[in-house]
């Protein structure tokens, strides 16, 4: 009988540790009180279920029925004393079975709401509306007992029951659902601090593992390979035929090379460094493309120690060559200048080439572009992308301050 | 063993080094044409039917996997490109021909010895490699021409692309014909051409592309030469040798 009762237990208590782990297994539950009981656990929030689980997987059955008995024994000397102290008259275990009673329901309440406390904070009202109405109803079963126990006649039951009434959800409402729901309300601010700082470290974590991932990515992209083969067969074209211009085109690709390689690691570089990169690659590209390509690099003095993220006029060049002249039957020009328009920077990278239309696959960089801009200026700065006839022009404005 | 060879690279120091390094590797053989763009390419093929032809993948007007499709089997392809990894694995899968740039001479020896050995027999197919790498590259995909700006006297018209009967090249014109009325254009056919559907339009001709729905029946003229009725005009259009195989049962 008893081993029964324990398999009994044991099976219920896996199957609702089961469930707090995945709440979608409670609809295998059998039906009746266990699936009852497995939905209610269901519907927690996922850090009440995850709560809950870790309190049930740590604390062993026995445990919890001798922590039971402890209470007991805890509320029977309480009631005792109560008794002893203040009400000679009332027989001494009446006193002993109603502490048990408040004691218990306490107990069990605050168990209940320590690990469901978003529903009770939810709705306060009727939490508190069901403790009382219980209230009324122990009131009223508890004045009829009494009745009934001494023989009163219904008369004396009319006139006790309402003070009895009264009494007992005074005492249910101060001593067991004043405390619960207060005990909720303060879990749940807890828990709602804990859960912002939680939200606001993985927003941290996501913005730099975002920023590696972008750095990453940049790299990537300037090791392009067609990029760097290319350029190559270019220099071993120029050097075996002894033609000066295999030296100069090998130069510009060293001051690419290395300018992208320090811009890399550097968030931020002034715009003279960048466009210094700029006209490097365009130098290179200029070899290599011939009179296909023709290029102008005009940027102010004024602006050349402007601060901007690191590589982004360079994505902007790459872009109009892979996705405006390469694919131009003709070619074209390309031209990079910044100015100063009221407090705003614009840098432009305007290119002659096919235009919109024609630049599959142009998203990613474009995307990394507004990303990092994004990173650095949050709304204050953007990417605009317009049909230059012919071909297209992408504008970057900053505001002139430091970014942040 | 003498060849013919059509070269089409649009970087001008590559195409000097597959030029200078074929002159040395292969002196017996002719380069017959040169070409910088897709769209040249395929013109030049049309105009010289090469033996062998050496085809940069990344080119402006057409890829050089776009004019490979168009030549079909009638001559030995060669690809060339700096790095495209998944088109060089296929490449590899299917025994198409290519060249990585930089091109290295040793590596261009092995090439010409392959290609020598079967310059005889008939050209691989390579349209089910081109097909897959085509759907793999990211890159192509042109918008395809949905109307035509014709002056017409002192009015622009604009021609819906699907009532074209036929185009014929005009020097550096095009005629459009459609049924009942005709136009000129003021772009050569062969820029055309990458913007047309060639499910649609198909060359029968270096100067013809004709509509498939127009056509009523193709015929024989001898054993050698075809032509092609329309519908919804009189004119007959002669079909070149190298395609009269669209028109094979």
């Amino acid at each position: 009988m008893w081993k029964r009762i324990e398999n009994w237990h044991r099976e219920i208590e896996d199957e609702q540790l089961a469930v707090l782990r995945d709440p979608s297994l409670a609809a295998q539950a059998p039906a009746g009180y266990r699936r009852y009981f497995a939905c209610k656990l269901a519907a927690m929030s996922p850090s009440e279920r995850e709560a809950l689980h870790r309190f049930s997987s740590s604390v062993s059955t026995t445990a919890a029925m001798l922590a039971l008995v402890k209470l007991c024994v805890v509320l029977s000397v309480l009631g005792f004393l109560v008794n002893l102290a203040f009400l000679r008259a009332t027989p001494w275990w009446e006193t002993v079975i109603i502490a048990n009673a408040i004691g218990i329901a306490l107990a069990f309440s605050l168990v209940g709401v320590w690990f469901n406390y978003k529903k009770i904070v939810r709705a306060k009202g009727k939490a508190l509306m069901t403790m009382v109405a219980l209230g009324v109803v122990g009131g009223i079963v508890g004045a009829l007992t009494a009745v009934l126990n001494k023989g009163d006649p219904w008369a004396a039951l009319l006139d006790k029951l309402p003070k009895t009434v009264v009494v007992v959800t005074i005492v249910v409402t101060v001593l067991v659902a004043l405390p619960t729901i207060l005990v909720a309300v303060l879990r749940n601010r807890h828990f709602e601090i804990l859960a912002a700082q939680l939200k606001r470290d993985a927003e941290q974590e996501r913005l730099a593992r975002q920023l590696s991932e972008t750095q990453l990515r940049l790299l990537r992209a300037q090791i392009e390979p067609h990029f760097l083969f290319n350029t190559l067969g270019a220099v071993q074209q120029l050097a075996e035929h002894g033609a000066p211009r295999a030296a100069e085109l090998t130069a510009h690709l060293i001051d690419f090379l290395r300018g992208s390689m320090s811009d890399m690691r550097s968030e931020q570089v002034t715009l003279e460094t960048e466009f210094g990169l700029v006209e490097s690659y365009l130098r290179v590209m200029q070899i290599r493309l011939g009179e296909r390509l023709r290029y102008r690099i005009d940027l102010p003095p004024a602006l050349a120690a402007t601060p901007i993220p690191s590589m982004l006029v360079l994505t902007l060049a790459e872009n109009a060559i892979k996705h405006g002249i390469e694919p131009s039957l003709a070619g074209g020009e390309i031209v990079v200048d910044a100015h100063d328009d009221a407090g705003t920077v614009r840098i432009g990278v305007r290119d002659s080439g096919v235009g919109m239309s024609d630049t599959p696959g142009a998203g990613t960089g474009l995307d990394n572009v507004r990303h990092r801009l994004r990173l650095a200026y949050g709304e204050g700065a953007c990417l605009l992308l317009s049909e230059a006839e012919p071909g297209l022009l992408a504008e970057i404005s900053i505001p002139c301050k430091e970014p942040q | 063993m003498t060849a013919t060879i059509l070269v089409a690279e649009d970087e001008p120091l590559m195409r000097e080094r597959l030029l200078g390094l074929l002159a040395t590797a292969w002196p017996e053989a002719t380069v017959v044409a040169v070409a910088e763009n897709g769209l040249d390419a395929w013109d030049a093929w049309l105009e010289h039917a090469p033996q062998v032809v050496f085809l940069d993948i990344r080119m402006p007007g057409m890829s050089g996997l776009e004019v490979a499709e168009r030549i079909g089997r009638q001559s030995h392809v060669v690809f060339v490109t700096a790095y495209d990894q998944y088109a060089v694995d296929a490449f590899d899968a299917g025994a198409v021909d290519y060249l990585l740039k930089p091109i290295q001479p040793g590596r261009l020896d092995k090439a010409l010895v392959r290609l020598r050995e079967k310059l005889d027999s008939r050209p691989d197919d390579v349209s089910e490699v081109v097909k897959q790498v085509k759907a793999a590259s990211p890159a192509p995909a042109r918008e395809k021409l949905k109307w035509l700006k014709a002056s017409v006297g002192k009015q622009i018209r604009l021609i819906d692309v699907d009532e074209v009967l036929f185009f014929q090249a005009d020097s550096k014109y095009t005629r459009v014909v459609l049924a009942g009325s005709e136009a000129l254009v003021r772009i050569p056919l062969k820029d055309l051409l990458g913007g047309l559907d060639t499910e649609r339009f198909w060359q029968i001709h270096r100067g013809t592309l004709v509509n498939v729905n127009a056509i009523r029946a193709a015929e024989r003229v001898d054993a050698e030469r075809m032509q092609v009725l329309l519908r919804g005009s009189d004119e007959v259009l002669p079909v070149s040798r190298s395609f009269t195989y669209l028109f094979r049962e």
